[in-house]
């Protein structure tokens, strides 16, 4: 027994090494280390603190929704309505304030609310009636935006008393406020799914679905609490939007689906379900992040910026099929 | 006269089995050749083979005497005139019955189009030739009956110029009157000297359609026989005729209270108001044969189906069980029949498959109690024997037996105190069987109630203290240990009364649950 | 079901198929459609006769026209099992490809033909990664879409094109006094239905989707299927792209919001299965007209426009389930 134990320690260890030079997060992390020194020299505003703290203030809201879409994809579902969520609960936000006359608590409390029964929606259709997630959240990623331009009508609303701004664009301790809300919720997320038997559950969904099952894991229920999740999250990050920017747009959150699958992809989390960590999608997250940045600083102008992200996605599902390939081989 | 195929000398090992040992096989033209064996015996490996699926490791194949390598894949034997109906049926639910019929080399017109006209007229004539006339062919598959189903994939092989049809359990979804028709059919295609390999559990419909019949058992050649100069007890003593050696270490054990009992329990189409009882200490063999409800009712039990009425009593205490969770909590433990898809999350290592079980209760506060999960990991690899390095290792990388090991380790890290074991030995290795039968008696004797389904005979006999016999979802024959003899437990399972009816019946049970919707 | 079977025994073939041909053609998606068309255009008439006089018709049916050719396209992708989200951005990029070659004097056809190539090009491209290398299809054509998006962005700025010679406005001639985009789209439908209906690829269309295994076991290559569809899908986007580009008489280099969401809801809500293995390029024009005609019947009836993405998801949402519910009742009512 003793000699086995011995033997096991060394051999644990240095699978662990290896997997993790070979599989993604090593790859990420060596990208991430590149990436900062070219950047730090190529422009002299790159390495400044205000700098670093106003990107990771803008990494925020995508960080929120990619944390729960980490969850979605590592059980092989998909989530594309969260862009559209976002914008749906940011325009509740304005309107249930500004036309409805509700106090701008109630109308914060109401939109988050908003969201996660947006989610909710999505997750009784999926679960229940077994539309596959792709289908429901294209749908619902047309509905909510749809309601969004229908309820606001395209109008906005700003004019938000000063207090407001606090969660968005002023700072709480030294750094911006709301990256405290993701530094939380990336711990929550984070040490629930890799020490929590719903976090276990959930790779062993993505894994096979059936095995789970057989195993006793509520299957059904964990699904609805996934994809419920991801609406309360787009409802939190549509909050702290609003907050940043001052103003409520029925556009707002266009397309942000991409930048969150992005992030979760290049972060490891394998797009057929079973693999993916917490910490995978935060690189994933802050290397897009820094990406965007450096094109910035070289004078590319913002919106150009996705075609980088698009790249991204499908190189790093090119590269993690490959990685997984030679993994399965070795 | 000449046979058109002509296999000897057949094996093929997969990891872990010797599949098919020496075995032959040959069939003449206009001749129904019936195909035989226990569940296990290598019937669907030969066909298999017949069809190109599989490729042999050794043996010869002769087609019109001419010897030729085996099939490399399917489409290899379909050119030869080989056409294999499995039971899931190979159809496009959403296109039409002439157009299922023809996919893939539809009559075309001078200019390369699909000739839809000819294509419904040389439909309508295929079934016509098949004496089928009331088979509408523009109709959707998906919206035809099993029985019209498979006539189209009967069409659809002689469209392909088949030789040789391949049936495999053909009559096990059918109603009475389709299985009349279909027996119709087959000795119109007789006439026309198509040759025909027919793999069925039923024999008495061996006896009223077949010519020869083959004997398989446990991958080896029995014997072939005419069916005029044979008997369904010489068929049924064929099959099984086995001696039971001892690698089975029952242990006599003390049989107490009833812990699991089940009363007139209903899940339509499989489970057809079953009574059973297992005690403490007691280990229970379920027998039957593919199809007959035996898993179908553990998973009633374990809630993954759960039951639509009836009673189970845990301890002489009425529960309800809605879902696995439920059943776990009261003590039941489910050891599935498919390790790979349902019993293991094979991506994952030991420790994560062992204790996904019991994650709930490994838990310190809200976390996964890592040591604990670790040493109850370590502790079950030594129990069990477990070959493996590290409780990190992937469990796809380990042996048949072994990951068999795992699937054991993690429900009985459950504590259960009722173990249904579905299939328990199946695919694994002679020394890995023999541990798992040692293991089944010492928990029978710790007053565990064993509830084994097996659809090997000697296992059945050695291990269970009581045989329950399963035909058609229903409980049909009981027998201690002392009673229980291969051919009486196979009597019950293939019982030659009454089995078509029994059959239709099925099937239309089946079509009222499904109208009621899941 | 042997009770149907022996009912069904009692009459010729011949009587029963055509009363059944009947009740197929009554219960199928593309008659409910144009039922719903027809019913909603009433509506929106009676209660305001504008609606209905033929400028406003043939304005419907034009604006419906490069919808209905994308979703000529989308269907065959969707009927394989896979969608493409990508197709707005592309038809963004393309009008933008053919307006430069206009306005910078090039032939007319070339600047015609350019983007039909270069659709083709780029969705061969999406297909090789689904075929062959076997990525989702989602997630390369959401890759796709911020590419073709950010790099047009990227060389143009977003900047208009003007100027651009008069002969190049293809979709706004009218022949025999019927806007141009129709011409295109009936005949395109009529020959996309016919190879669809009689070519044994088209064929194959339907296997790969319906059942891939089964398909394989008849012959049939999956990949090349597969690589087919996307490549004659970027023919059709192509085509549509040009007659988006050469509607107004000015070109904005940007992506037209919410162009692949109408496109694929057309395909959906024509009958196209989600699910795989059915549906038909009519039922997909139809489905654009349908959306046109409620976008059209909102202006009429003074309801906002702001509405018409959210009737959208609805419709895709409702014609989801009800296909999901049809297979379901399908499946249940044979029996197993």
């Amino acid at each position: 027994m003793s000699t086995r134990e011995a033997q096991r320690e060394p051999s644990e260890w240095s699978l662990t090494l290896r997997e993790f030079f070979l599989g993604q997060e090593g790859v990420l992390v060596v990208f991430l280390v590149i990436a900062v020194v070219v950047l730090a020299f190529t422009s002299q505003n790159f390495l400044t603190s205000k700098n670093l703290l106003n990107q990771a203030r803008l990494m925020t809201e995508v960080g929120l929704l990619a944390l729960p879409m980490t969850y979605i994809i590592i059980t092989g579902g998909i989530d594309l309505s969260v862009g559209s969520i976002f914008g749906f609960s940011a325009v509740m936000l304005g309107w249930l304030w500004q036309e409805q006359g509700f106090p701008l608590e109630v109308a914060i409390v109401a939109s988050i609310v908003i969201g996660t029964l947006a989610g909710l929606f999505n997750a009784l259709f999926i679960v229940y009636v077994r539309v596959p997630p792709i289908i429901m959240t294209l749908a619902t990623l047309a509905l909510y935006r749809g309601l969004a331009y229908g309820v606001s009508q395209a109008r906005s609303a700003r004019g938000y008393p000063e207090w407001f701004f606090r969660f968005g664009q002023e700072d709480t301790f030294g750094i911006p406020t709301q990256i405290w809300f993701f530094i939380v919720a990336s711990i929550i997320t984070w040490i629930v799914l890799a020490r929590t038997p719903f976090g276990r559950g959930l790779y062993a969904i993505g894994n096979n679905v059936t095995g789970a099952r057989f195993s006793g894991i509520p299957v059904d229920r964990y699904l609805l609490v996934i994809y419920t999740f991801s609406g309360f999250m787009a409802g939190l990050a549509g909050f702290l939007f609003t907050s940043r920017v001052s103003t409520t747009r029925a556009d707002s959150g266009t397309g942000m689906e991409l930048d969150v699958i992005a992030a979760v992809v290049l972060g490891g989390t394998s797009i057929m379900g079973g693999r993916g960590t917490i910490p995978g999608t935060i690189l994933g997250l802050v290397l897009i992040q820094l990406l965007k940045n450096g094109l910035s600083l070289s004078g590319v102008k913002g919106d150009a910026t996705i075609v980088v992200i698009g790249s991204v996605l499908i190189l790093s599902i090119l590269i993690n099929n490959f990685l997984q390939r030679r993994f399965a081989q070795a | 006269m000449q046979p058109i195929l002509e296999l000897t000398n057949i094996s093929k090992r997969f990891p872990g089995v010797q599949a098919l040992q020496n075995v032959r096989f040959d069939v003449l033209p206009g001749e129904v050749h019936a195909l035989i064996g226990e569940n296990g015996a290598g019937k669907s490996t030969l066909i298999k083979i017949i069809s190109g699926v599989y490729k042999p490791d050794e043996g010869t194949l002769r087609l019109d005497g001419q010897e030729r390598p085996p099939f490399s894949n399917p489409r290899e034997a379909q050119a030869a005139g080989i056409a294999t109906i499995y039971q899931e049926l190979s159809l496009y639910p959403e296109l039409s019955a002439a157009e299922n019929i023809f996919m893939g080399h539809a009559p075309r017109t001078r200019f390369g189009a699909v000739d839809w006209g000819r294509m419904r007229r040389e439909a309508r004539e295929l079934l016509a030739s098949l004496e089928i006339h009331d088979l509408d062919v523009n109709r959707k598959i998906g919206t035809l009956s099993v029985g019209n189903r498979q006539r189209i994939e009967i069409a659809k092989a002689l469209s392909l110029n088949a030789r040789i049809l391949v049936m495999d359990e053909p009559t096990a979804a059918l109603t009475e009157a389709d299985v009349e028709q279909l027996f119709r059919i087959v000795r119109l295609l007789q006439e026309r000297g198509v040759a025909i390999i027919y793999i069925s559990h039923r024999l008495q419909e061996i006896f009223t359609l077949a010519d020869r019949v083959t004997v398989l058992r446990d991958g080896e050649y029995v014997a072939t026989r005419r069916v005029t100069e044979t008997s369904e007890p010489e068929l049924i003593s064929m099959m099984v005729g086995r001696t039971v050696d001892d690698l089975f270490p029952k242990l006599p054990a003390e049989i107490g209270e009833p812990l699991l009992e089940v009363r007139d329990l209903w899940r339509r189409p499989y489970t057809l108001g079953v009574n059973l009882t297992v005690r403490a200490g007691e280990i229970v063999g379920l027998a039957g044969l593919i199809g007959s409800g035996r898993s179908e009712l553990a998973q009633t039990i374990f809630g993954i189906m759960p039951a639509q009425s009836g009673q189970i009593l845990i301890e002489g205490k009425p529960v309800r069980i809605r879902h696995p969770g439920d059943a776990m909590r009261l003590g039941i433990a489910y050891v599935p029949e498919e390790r790979g898809s349902q019993g293991l999350i094979r991506q994952m290592t030991i420790r994560q498959n062992i204790s996904l079980a019991v994650l709930r209760a490994l838990t310190r506060g809200p976390f996964i109690d890592r040591q604990g999960e670790k040493s109850l990991a370590e502790r079950m690899i030594d129990t069990l024997n477990i070959r493996a390095y590290s409780t990190n290792q992937i469990v796809n990388k380990l042996s048949g037996g072994n990951q068999q090991k795992v699937v054991v380790g993690k429900w009985l890290a459950s504590q259960p105190r009722i173990l249904i074991m579905d299939e328990p030995t199946r695919g694994i290795d002679v020394g890995a069987k023999a541990e798992v039968h040692r293991l089944m008696s010492q928990l029978a004797q710790q007053g565990m109630a064993i509830l084994m389904i097996s659809s090997e005979m000697p296992e059945i006999l050695g291990m269970s203290d009581r045989v329950v016999v399963m035909r058609e979802g229903r409980v049909v024959g009981e027998f201690s240990r002392e009673e229980a003899t291969q051919e009486k437990v196979a009597t019950a399972m293939m019982s030659v009364e009454n089995g078509a009816s029994d059959a239709a019946e099925l099937a239309v049970d089946g079509v009222q649950t499904g109208a009621k919707g899941r | 079901m042997a009770a149907t079977s022996k009912a069904y025994k009692s009459q010729t073939v011949e009587s029963g198929f055509s009363l059944r041909s009947l009740t197929h053609l009554l219960g199928s998606q593309e008659f409910i459609l144009l039922m719903s068309i027809l019913a909603l255009s009433l509506v929106v008439y009676s209660d305001n006769p504008r609606f209905g006089t033929e400028r406003n018709l043939l304005n419907i049916l034009s604006n419906a026209s490069y919808i209905a050719v994308g979703a000529i396209g989308m269907s065959m992708v969707i009927i394989t099992g896979n969608i493409d989200v990508s197709v707005g951005s592309l038809i963004g990029v393309l009008a933008t490809i053919a307006g430069q070659l206009a306005v910078h004097d090039y032939p007319i056809w070339m600047a015609w033909t350019a983007p039909i190539l270069a659709a083709m090009v780029v969705e061969g491209f999406i297909g090789f990664l689904v075929a062959y290398l076997r990525i989702p299809a989602i997630v390369v054509t959401l890759g796709m879409m911020s590419i073709l998006k950010g790099g047009l962005i990227l060389a143009t700025g977003g900047a208009w094109i003007y100027d651009i010679p008069q002969e190049f406005f293809l979709a706004q001639r009218q022949p025999y006094g019927i806007p141009m985009p129709i011409y295109f789209m009936v005949t395109l439908v009529i020959l996309a239905a016919l190879w669809m209906h009689y070519s044994p690829t088209g064929r194959a269309i339907y296997a790969v989707g319906g059942n891939a295994e089964a398909a394989r076991l008849s012959g049939i290559s999956e990949k090349r299927t597969l690589m087919t569809v996307f490549i004659l899908h970027g023919f059709m986007i192509g085509v549509a792209g040009l007659l988006f580009a050469t509607q107004f008489t000015t070109i904005q280099s940007t992506v037209p919001p919410g162009l692949e969401l109408m496109i694929i809801t057309a395909a959906v809500v024509g009958g196209v299965s989600i699910l795989g293995g059915s549906g038909t390029v009519i039922g997909a024009m139809l489905g654009a007209i349908l959306i046109r005609v409620i976008q059209s019947g909102m202006i009429f009836l003074n309801v906002s426009a702001y509405w018409l993405q959210a009737v959208q998801g609805i419709l895709i949402l409702l014609t989801v389930l009800a296909d999901i519910l049809r297979r379901r009742r399908q499946a249940a009512s044979i029996g197993k």
